[in-house]
């Protein structure tokens, strides 16, 4: 049963229980009506499939190693990326002795000392472990495992993931495409096994997994709005640190219930495919995943389990329509690794693309060249993208719900967004001195 | 009124009903405006701010002007 359908008869039979007197019935009721139980705005539609459309006779499991940070070397040509990394390292000195702000020690300081706890896991290693690192099972504890409804399950996890950071969390059942293929150098399979391993070849993942919980972080806007520069980096830092205690801790709760927990940050798969699948956004003009309610603002992790839950479908806010005449991203990237074009399409920019779906795709040796050359990465395009708001006026949302219904006024409400000053680069010595909330996110955003 | 020397002339203004619309109208512009600009403050966005409360004012303005204006009339 679906979440939407569960709300229409789950609700009507619930009222029923109540009116005879059965008591079985309440405990749904509340569940329902508990504030915790994560929605989209009222003007975001759930649809059957995600609306940039995938063609099945080509879409396959992607070679991690083909990605931009395994073959940057060979996209980019080896003797370009060592004098790459010349210039960057004497520009990083100069802006250091210029005192520039954004680039100075206590700048790339910050960016560098926000990874720290991101830097404890990797593929099935520290805080990623496949395994099980501390909590006690039910079995230790003399107890049966978990047992729940589908929709209360659902309900669990997604409680739990708002509890260990997660700004959204939506559930899909896995489509296996979107896990890489290999990883580290080791196949990454599915085998007919009770736990996950790992041998000198390959990493097995149970084929009884076959749930996927996709969750965003929200990443801290006041230091993405410095882009690009080092305050912005520590925001982008400080969001994958986010997602490594996110989902180590989601992975370990789960297995304190008696379930298999595999979690996972960029690595074993495309987060983005997960997480569009699951409902948590679209597939924008940047190739990336735009929220509703954060708009690109995010970093993606996920868990893959045995558990299982009443699933999410994919959703659609006139995401696509509103980046097709926007395009501030690709006015925004100063490495012109953003597609212009109007329509997405099949059409990959290189090997670093996983073809088979349909996309704005980028150019993204482009991308990562450029964030050599500026010395400290570069987020521009998250910065200036429309849907990256606040929520402390209600124009913002006022202005999402009339682009999610009314396309016609896209074009409108871009230029207003420009003219209003949105998206223009915030001083990053200005940073040092604002009162910040911790980590630097609001997390009452989004919350109504 | 006016006072002739025979009579008296009495001159009876009725607000027109609408005007009960445009004066809600303008109150809901006016906390608008006021909400996107206190908004926009705490969310750091220093040029929303300025274009939020200059439509606030020149709105207010506006507003008192053509209220003084009938009130003027009401008075002929």
């Amino acid at each position: 049963m679906k979440r939407r359908d569960f709300f229409k008869y789950g609700l009507g039979s619930a009222g029923v229980a109540v009116s005879g007197g059965i008591g079985g019935g309440i405990s749904e009721v509340r569940s329902v009506s508990d504030a915790s139980y994560f929605q989209h705005p009222w003007w975001v539609r759930e649809i059957e499939k995600p609306k940039l459309g995938i063609d099945d006779s080509v879409y396959s499991r992607f070679e991690a190693r083909k990605n931009v940070f395994g073959s940057m070397a060979k996209y980019y040509g080896l003797d370009n990326l060592r004098e790459l990394s010349r210039r960057s390292r004497e520009k990083t000195k100069k802006y250091y002795q210029e005192n520039r702000p954004g680039y100075r020690l206590e700048d790339r300081a910050l960016a560098d000392a926000a990874w720290v706890i991101s830097r404890q896991g990797g593929l099935n290693r520290g805080t990623r472990s496949w395994t099980r690192n501390f909590v006690r099972t039910p079995e230790e504890r003399g107890v049966d495992k978990y047992k729940a409804s589908p929709f209360q399950a659902a309900h669990l996890i997604k409680t739990a993931a708002r509890y260990f950071g997660a700004a959204t969390t939506g559930v899909t059942v896995l489509d296996r495409r979107h896990i890489h293929s290999e990883e580290r150098g080791k196949k990454i399979v599915f085998e007919k096994v009770e736990e996950p391993y790992e041998d000198d070849t390959k990493l097995v993942i149970p084929k009884k997994c076959k749930y996927a919980i996709a969750m965003t972080v929200l990443m801290p806007i006041d230091n993405i709005a410095c882009s690009p520069t080092a305050i912005s980096s520590a925001g982008s830092s400080m969001g994958y640190s986010r997602c490594e205690f996110l989902v180590s801790g989601l992975a370990e709760f789960i297995r304190g219930l008696g379930y298999t927990a595999i979690p996972s940050v960029n690595d074993l798969g495309s987060s983005v495919a997960v997480a569009v699948d699951a409902g948590l956004g679209e597939l924008g003009r940047t190739n990336r995943l735009i929220s509703p309610e954060y708009g690109p603002m995010v970093r993606l992790c996920k868990v893959l389990t045995d558990l299982p839950m009443t699933v999410d479908r994919p959703i659609d806010f006139g995401l696509m329509e509103f980046c097709k005449v926007c395009k501030r991203c690709a006015e925004a990237c100063p490495s012109g690794c953003v597609s212009y074009e109007d329509e997405p399409s099949y059409e990959v920019k290189g090997e670093w693309n996983n073809p088979g779906h349909k996309a704005w795709f980028e150019d993204s040796p482009k991308c990562l060249a450029y964030w050599e050359e500026s010395t400290s990465g570069c987020s521009n395009c998250i910065a200036v993208c429309p849907w990256t708001k606040k929520d402390k006026t209600v124009i913002h949302e006022m202005v999402k719900a009339a682009s999610a219904k009314i396309p016609a006024l896209d074009a409108f409400f871009d230029s207003m967004d420009k003219s209003f000053g949105y998206g223009r680069q915030k001083s990053a010595e200005k940073w040092w001195k604002t009162n910040h909330f911790e980590y630097g996110i609001d997390t009452t955003q989004g919350k109504g | 009124m006016e006072k002739d020397n025979s009579y008296w002339i009495l001159k009876i203004r009725k607000r027109p009903f609408y005007i009960w619309i445009f004066r809600f109208l303008w109150v809901v512009w006016l906390v608008f405006w006021a909400e996107v600009a206190l908004g926009s403050k705490a969310e750091l966005e220093p040029k929303a701010f300025v274009i939020s409360m200059v439509i606030f004012f020149v709105s207010l303005l506006i507003g008192l002007v053509l209220w003084l204006l009938r009130i003027k009339r009401f008075k002929e």
